[in-house]
């Protein structure tokens, strides 16, 4: 079992986030990202930009199962803040 | 045909398309029923659903399609555009209603 941190760590390494949450029972994670390089890309693509940064990590099963609950750029990371 | 051709038609002749384990009306797995109630809430009456369970062929064939590892798989138009959470997330910003629009 891995836990929230860790899998935080891992998306935060591969990926430039200015906001990520992370929540999980140390199998299922969910998680919120928020990230720049996501600008101009549609959704599928910036879930899949994130499933290959753990990419190594879902194929061993250390990480069981991401769910992205959200994945914004800054901008509208903002918005939804309102 | 082979399966990547049959699968091409598929989402060629339907404008809305889920590829998931079950029916509409009766799902086998979880993320499929989410899938379809996401679908219903948009107001999509009749869903064109391939059920994977019934062909393995098409079950391996349509991650390979795609080159996404999950099902369920919503096509519209030709164009694959995720599976239930992607659905989820952009039923929430009110993205897949304007999609699904008039289809």
């Amino acid at each position: 079992m891995i836990s929230t941190e860790q899998v935080k760590q891992y998306i935060a390494a591969g990926l430039n986030c200015s906001h990520l949450e992370v929540e999980g029972d140390g199998h299922h994670f969910y998680a919120t990202v928020v990230s720049a390089e996501f600008a101009g890309k549609r959704l599928i693509d910036r879930h899949r930009l994130v499933k290959e940064v753990i990419a190594t990590r879902l194929a061993s099963n250390e990480i069981h199962a991401l769910s992205i609950v959200k994945a914004a750029t800054p901008d509208e990371w903002e918005k939804l803040q309102g | 045909m082979d399966t990547q051709d049959i699968i091409k038609q598929t989402v060629t002749e339907n404008p809305v398309v889920l590829f998931m384990k079950g029916s509409a009306q009766f799902p086998q797995c979880g993320f499929s029923s989410r899938a379809v109630q996401i679908l219903k809430a948009c107001g999509v009456e009749t869903i064109k659903t391939v059920d994977v369970l019934q062909d393995a062929e098409i079950r391996q064939g349509i991650k390979e399609f795609s080159n996404w590892p999950t099902i369920p798989q919503l096509y519209v138009k030709g164009e694959f555009i995720g599976g239930s959470d992607i659905m989820y997330e952009m039923y929430q910003s009110g993205e897949l209603q304007e999609v699904l629009q008039g289809l």
